[in-house]
């Protein structure tokens, strides 16, 4: 996936500001920055979800904004902040997307059962959505992104609330899936994951760029929780106000 | 702390006053329009004690069920759900059941309904000066009458918004309710005959506002009358049928917040077996089949949904109440097209009821076109069964068969150019709309008066595409000559199915360039 030049404003706000990102294929690309950095802005634009007012987002040399429905087929998007049909049980949903895909009925019930299994969701299946836990959701989202096998994964958030059980499950999908060649982009705020996880990372900051590479290289000896407090500043080293403190 | 809440209340009002000037014409409107009733109420009170305590009695006791019957049926049908002060956002707040219950009440007291009530209430002492001890019990009755109004009104509506913990009641809830409105026109329809009947008699009339004194409704309001009119027996018992109901309403209140706060609603899930996939394991695979599932399942099964559905049967009882009951008017003959206008319309902005899950829909890559045509299916599939049914079912009332083909063929000329209409229009709009699963009752931050008459012009532009099949439907019914029949099914099926498939192909086209511009304003919605 390769960004180049992109530019989102809201009204007066810059929220992405010419932002130029290469993703490799076949690379576990960890993307972080502080709240507000234009994380969720960027891979909105990427995935053709939000219009960008300048730049051009392509996947493997397809360009997304002119031609959405070839580029989209490749994308498989774990969107963070917006909802699901959750009035649809589990497997209607994972179904309902597949459909969406125009894979065939025998594809469809096969790999729903795979991923409702690799997700724990089996018990939930016949439960309407709405009923899940914010993680159970998260994993149904995440069972919805793969269904149509898709070339990139872009996962906003991803581990947000899930147990630590179905997070290493998880993980272990993800590290197959690179490993056959598929490329993933996870967006977090948890250092330590990605330093774990990811081969290369981006750190962005205010819209803008501050750093990327592979996760070493950023890094440089490091740790990434500090090195990132270091690209972002703003930390303060204080003991919270006295009243706060009750002894 | 319920001063400071009841500051908060205020601050709200007057945060969204000055933000929107709309808001502050309505809401001087409003005021006005109720010192406006509030002043031919007192006078009429007045010559009414003149009249003697009878007629004051009777006045006062429908006057007061009608107030409380308004409260209780007002914010949830007409005004919307007030949630400034929501209980589940003051839960956190170190406050008890019943300080909160005491805040919420007195913040209903002080906006306009309340204080309207409250004044028309004092009002009657412009009538009962002339019988002290009535006016002595007016001071604890009035005040009474008014908190069991306030009270009732806030039992129903946090029964009615699913605070009463699971969801099952707030799904009865909502069943009553569109029960009640599905039965609103025959029930009004047979009261306003009783009331004509009534006066006429004269006493069934008056035996009625004695029945009702005893009810709930208006027993606090009945308390001050039977004291004037010199039974001061009934007076108490009613006294004690006030006092027991604002009691009851009080606790049920309470228990329902208890159970709403401790144990947020969606807890009970309506499991199905895995494995049953419903409509999606019926159509066909493919953009076009997957969105007519989902949009079907939607349309099925969601409240905001069936609410627009539920005008279909609601119209042939709306002319049958205006045309003074008569079946074989040729107005009710005819009401199925009316139903089948409304129908289509509806999902005029279907994707507003997305919400933030159109991104799912966005980020498959649909085509424009398959997603009209998906949705355009997936509505008809349900309003061209209820359609027919009410067309049948009305033309059989009437007995006027010979119409059926001209009343069939304008309807559903009428259905097929909506769904044109819409599958433009709601690739180009969102409105704020509830939330999946809240009671669609609720009140919408975010709705402008713009976006209802942008409403109201799509249907202008509706009803004008589809009037040629109308204006021979009509004439078919008006004449009764069978070439105006076959008129309006030949142009209503061709002229509909083109105006369709135009509206679906524009549409799309639309759809592909807007979609993502859609998927932006509804994230700024606040609870999309």
């Amino acid at each position: 996936m390769a960004l180049s030049g992109l530019v989102k404003r809201f009204g007066e706000k810059v929220a992405v500001d010419r932002l130029d990102l290469v993703v490799p294929t076949g690379s576990f690309y960890g993307l972080v920055g502080p709240n507000g950095a234009g994380k969720t802005t960027t891979l909105s634009m990427a995935t053709g979800l939000l219009r960008p007012d300048a730049g051009t987002a392509t996947i493997h040399g397809v360009d997304v904004w002119a031609h959405p429905v070839e580029a989209k087929a490749m994308i498989g998007n774990l969107a963070d902040g917006v909802k699901l049909f959750d009035r649809l049980t589990g497997e209607q949903l994972v179904t309902y997307t597949g459909m969406m895909f125009g894979l065939s009925r025998d594809e469809i019930g096969q790999r729903t059962a795979d991923l409702l299994r690799i997700m724990d969701l089996g018990e939930a299946a016949g439960t309407p959505v709405v009923d899940y836990s914010a993680g159970m959701t998260k994993k149904i989202a995440l069972a919805c992104a793969l269904v149509h096998a898709p070339r990139l994964l872009v996962l906003d958030e991803p581990f947000e609330s899930v147990d630590p059980v179905s997070a290493a499950n998880i993980e272990d999908i993800l590290r197959g899936y690179t490993q056959g060649g598929g490329t993933v982009i996870v967006s977090s705020h948890s250092m330590d994951l990605v330093q774990r996880m990811c081969d290369h990372v981006a750190v962005i900051g205010a819209g803008r760029l501050l750093a990327a590479g592979t996760v070493d290289e950023v890094r440089g000896g490091e740790s990434l929780q500090d090195r990132f407090v270091e690209l972002v500043g703003g930390r303060h080293h204080t003991e919270g106000p006295e009243w706060l403190r009750r002894s | 702390m319920v001063a400071t809440l009841l500051r908060i209340r205020f601050r709200i009002l007057g945060n969204t006053l000055a933000r929107s000037p709309w808001q502050l014409v309505g809401f001087i409107i409003t005021a006005f329009w109720a010192l406006g009733v509030l002043f031919m109420a007192a006078v009429g009170l007045f010559f009414a004690g003149a009249a003697g305590a009878d007629v004051t009695r009777y006045a006062v006791v429908a006057g007061g069920a009608i107030l409380t019957l308004g409260w209780i049926i007002g914010p949830v049908f007409v005004a919307g759900i007030d949630t400034t002060l929501d209980p589940a956002k003051l839960a956190t707040f170190p406050l008890t059941t019943g300080r909160m219950m005491i805040a919420i009440a007195i913040a209903g007291l002080t906006g306009i309904p309340g204080l309207a009530s409250l004044i028309g209430g004092l009002a009657t002492f412009t009538a009962w000066w002339r019988w002290p001890l009535a006016a002595v019990a007016a001071v604890v009755c009035v005040p009474l009458g008014v908190a069991i109004c306030v009270v009732a009104s806030r039992t129903v509506a946090s029964l009615a918004s699913g605070l009463g913990g699971r969801r099952r009641t707030q799904e009865t809830v909502g069943l009553i309710a569109f029960v009640v409105i599905l039965f609103a026109g025959p029930i009004f329809l047979g009261a306003t005959q009783l009331f004509r009947t009534g006066v006429e008699s004269g006493v069934q009339f008056l035996a009625i506002l004695d029945g009702l004194s005893w009810t709930p409704l208006a027993a606090a309001w009945a308390v001050p009358g039977d004291l004037a009119a010199g039974s001061p027996v009934t007076a108490l018992f009613k006294l004690l049928i006030a006092a027991a109901t604002l009691a009851g309403l009080w606790l049920l209140w309470s228990r329902s917040l208890a159970a709403g706060l401790a144990s947020p609603p969606q807890t009970s899930a309506r499991r199905v077996q895995s494995g049953s996939l419903g409509w999606f394991g019926r159509l066909p695979t493919g953009p076009v089949g997957a969105t007519w599932a989902r949009s079907l399942t939607y349309w099925l099964r969601d409240a905001r949904y069936l609410q627009q559905l539920l005008l279909a049967p609601l119209v042939p009882v709306f002319v049958l109440f205006y045309s003074g009951g008569d079946l074989t008017s040729p107005f009710f003959a005819g009401s199925a097209i009316g139903s089948a206008f409304f129908v289509g319309v509806a999902p005029y902005t279907i994707i507003s009821y997305d919400g933030t899950a159109f991104a799912g829909i966005l980020q498959t890559g649909i085509r424009g076109r398959a997603d009209r045509v998906g949705r355009t299916l997936a509505a008809a599939s349900v309003a061209v069964p209820l359609v027919l049914l009410v067309a049948v079912v009305t033309v059989g009332i009437s007995g006027r068969w010979e119409v059926l083909p001209a009343v069939l063929g304008a309807s559903f000329g009428v259905l097929l150019t909506a769904y044109g209409v819409c599958a433009v229009s709601s690739a180009l709009l969102v409105i704020p709309v509830a939330a999946a699963g809240d009671s669609p009752f609720k009140r919408v931050p975010g709705a402008t008066f713009t976006m209802g008459l942008v409403g109201i012009g799509l249907w202008l532009v509706a009803g004008l595409l589809a009037a040629p099949e109308i204006v021979f439907a009509v004439l078919a019914i008006a004449l009764g000559d069978p070439l105006w029949s076959w008129l309006a099914v030949i142009v209503g099926i061709v002229l509909g199915a083109v105006l369709c498939v135009v509206g679906v192909i524009v549409g799309g086209r639309v759809f592909d360039r807007t979609a993502p511009s859609l998927l932006s304003r509804l994230k700024s919605y606040k609870n999309a």
